[in-house]
């Protein structure tokens, strides 16, 4: 073994004593749990801005933007939303399939004050989109309502039961008091 | 002899000797590794069973995204074993008697597609190996619920599986058969939990509960739809009810208590009482969470995960526990509820715990007071007599352990999970071996 075999293997020997794979990763982790709680930039919010759709809330908002839990018809969402996983509010994402039975909320519009039923339809198919986690459940109702209710995986009946994704669609304008509206689809 | 026979025989006895050398160095560096060994020869195969006698800390955790539970030891903190499962929350039953566990699970041929195959699969509870299976019919519910979906008769005949499609049903298998026996139509009435020895309760729609109760091969001997007991549309009743003896308790969203006493065989709806006083309602109190009620059946004591919230927060996870004598019907504690610990892919962040005092503390002191409070959305209790409180939250897969009895903070505890969605103390006790409860 020359002098130089003797430093390295001295070296890391050493090393591995003072270290572990688990410290190693914890410190990465801290490093990425770290990261995450920085502010990002308004550039990167900015970055997506589109048109506003007629009678919404101006897209640069959170309650316009699509891309944020905050989004005006996600008011009864729990999961992830369908515009952060190549589809849009209202479209799935490409090779999912969208459920046909669902659950239905009512969320009020800002723009025009106006409270719309929504129906949250799943897409289905390809295994849990992992962006925008959208938990904010207002109207939800236990599973024994089920079309009242978002803790059921809807896409039961197609070619799988894979939750992807939730989509907000709005199917009319509610009449009833904000939390009351009802009825399977 | 020819130059080519010389060569050859030349060829052949280098390669002999080379051989022979070979062999004795071989020979020789074995005698001698053997004969410095200070570590005896090991076998191959072994392959370990859960030690005996089971722990009365050992807590089961469920990770939908690992599609697993794993048990872990509260005490030691250690990591014992786990069973696998197919898609969505996995959350098995227990039968003590048989030290066996059965596990309701939904897979697809393609992973993420193909044919749906439903099962029961019967583990043995020592060894963890799966010993059986029934095939279920592909309708199992789909829902993050941590109870609910599937129950045990009390004498752990029969298993009910929930199914949705969404129209509502229970698939029942006889588990000394080790088969399939029916499926019961159940429409308006969802989520099943079992009261009796051939009797499982559902909540329906309009408040009411429904009994199904079986004959003696499984099949619905008769079906019987109580009076609604609560408003579904006002102030509807969890999913996330508690056995108590022979009783259930369902809490409604604004915190009142119902309790359903099957003593008599048939279903009594005892007064409700509220958790929440006037003066903590004042302040927002609320019930809340994925899992939010514990029992400790010795005791009857009742622990309930509670925030700080507004109307539709009842998902929202608990920053307290408050502990109610339910006989009494009055709160005997308080427990302020810390970090349950940052995991990264299932590793404990921990990390200075050899530093030299006071920087020992920093780990903790960080999670306490510096990064944001997970809120706890899964609390479960032991029921021995020195019970522990476990809390946990699908955004890490640490637990947080805590004497149940005085509330003491004790320690946090790495699952090896990525998440938690369900909590379950072993029910198992005392000294068992592998294959006791499997049949022949």
């Amino acid at each position: 073994m020359t002098a130089l075999d003797r430093w390295v293997s001295g070296l890391t020997r050493g090393l591995a004593r003072r270290t572990s794979r688990r410290g190693l990763f914890g410190t990465l982790g801290m490093l990425l749990v770290g990261g995450a709680a920085l502010p990002l930039l308004p550039v990167a919010r900015r970055a997506g801005a589109r048109e506003p759709a007629p009678g919404e809330p101006d897209p640069s908002t959170p309650e316009g933007d699509p891309t944020h839990c905050e989004y005006w018809r996600f008011c009864s969402i729990d999961g992830f939303a369908a515009s952060c996983c190549g589809g849009t509010a209202t479209s799935c994402p490409p090779g999912t399939e969208m459920s046909a039975v669902t659950w239905i909320g009512t969320c009020r519009n800002p723009v025009d004050g106006k409270d719309y039923i929504v129906s949250y339809n799943d897409c289905c198919g390809k295994g849990p989109c992992g962006n925008c986690f959208c938990h904010r459940n207002e109207g939800d109702k236990p599973v024994y309502l089920p079309q009242r209710s978002n803790d059921i995986g809807w896409c039961m009946g197609r070619a799988g039961v894979i939750y992807n994704s939730t989509v907000s669609i709005v199917i009319g304008v509610s009449t009833e008091q904000r939390g009351q509206a009802g009825g399977a689809l | 002899m020819t130059r080519r026979g010389v060569l050859l025989r030349s060829s052949f006895s280098r390669s002999t000797q080379g051989l022979v050398v070979w062999a004795c160095m071989t020979l020789v560096l074995v005698w001698a590794a053997d004969a410095d060994a200070d570590v005896a020869v090991e076998r191959i195969g072994q392959v370990e069973s859960l030690p005996s006698p089971f722990g009365p800390h050992w807590m089961w955790a469920s990770d939908a995204l690992l599609e697993r539970i794993s048990l872990v030891d509260l005490d030691s903190g250690t990591f014992l074993g786990q069973i696998n499962a197919g898609y969505g929350v996995p959350v098995a039953l227990f039968s003590p008697d048989r030290t066996e566990i059965y596990l309701p699970e939904t897979h697809h041929s393609r992973r993420t597609r193909g044919i749906r195959t439903d099962v029961a699969t019967i583990y043995d509870a020592v060894s963890l190996a799966p010993v059986d299976e029934v095939i279920l019919p592909p309708k199992r519910a789909m829902n993050p619920l941590p109870s609910g979906n599937s129950a045990l008769s009390d004498d752990q005949r029969f298993l009910a599986v929930f199914n949705m499609t969404p129209a509502t049903s229970l698939a029942v298998v006889d588990l000394e058969a080790r088969r399939f026996v029916a499926e019961i139509q159940t429409p308006g009435c969802s989520m099943v939990y079992a009261a009796g020895d051939r009797r499982f309760v559902m909540l329906c729609g309009d408040g009411s509960l429904l009994s199904v109760v079986l004959d003696e091969d499984g099949r619905a001997r008769r079906m019987q739809q109580s009076a609604p007991f609560f408003d579904p549309e006002l102030d509807p009743v969890t999913e996330k009810g508690v056995r108590w003896g022979d009783s259930w308790i369902f809490v409604s969203f604004a915190g009142w208590v119902h309790v359903i006493d099957f003593s008599s065989g048939e279903p009594s709806f005892e007064s409700p009482w509220s958790l929440i006083s006037d003066q903590d309602r004042a302040r927002s109190w609320r019930i809340g969470g994925a899992q939010h009620l514990a029992l400790h059946e010795p005791t009857g004591r009742l622990y309930v995960a509670v925030h700080q919230g507004g109307p539709d927060t009842h998902k929202e996870g608990g920053t307290e526990v408050w502990v109610y004598d339910i006989a009494a019907r009055e709160r005997v504690g308080r427990i302020e509820l810390r970090n349950p610990g940052v995991t990264v892919m299932g590793m404990g962040l921990a990390f200075g715990r050899d530093w030299i005092w006071p920087f020992n503390g920093l780990y903790d002191f960080l999670l306490d007071h510096v990064a944001p409070a997970f809120p706890i959305e899964y609390i479960a209790v032991t029921q021995d007599e020195e019970p522990i409180l476990a809390t946990g939250s699908s955004f890490s897969a640490s637990l947080g352990v805590y004497d149940a009895l005085s509330g003491e903070f004790l320690r946090r505890v790495v699952t090896g999970n990525m998440t938690v969605q369900a909590l379950q103390p072993s029910p198992f006790r005392g000294a068992v071996a592998a294959g006791d409860g499997v049949q022949p």
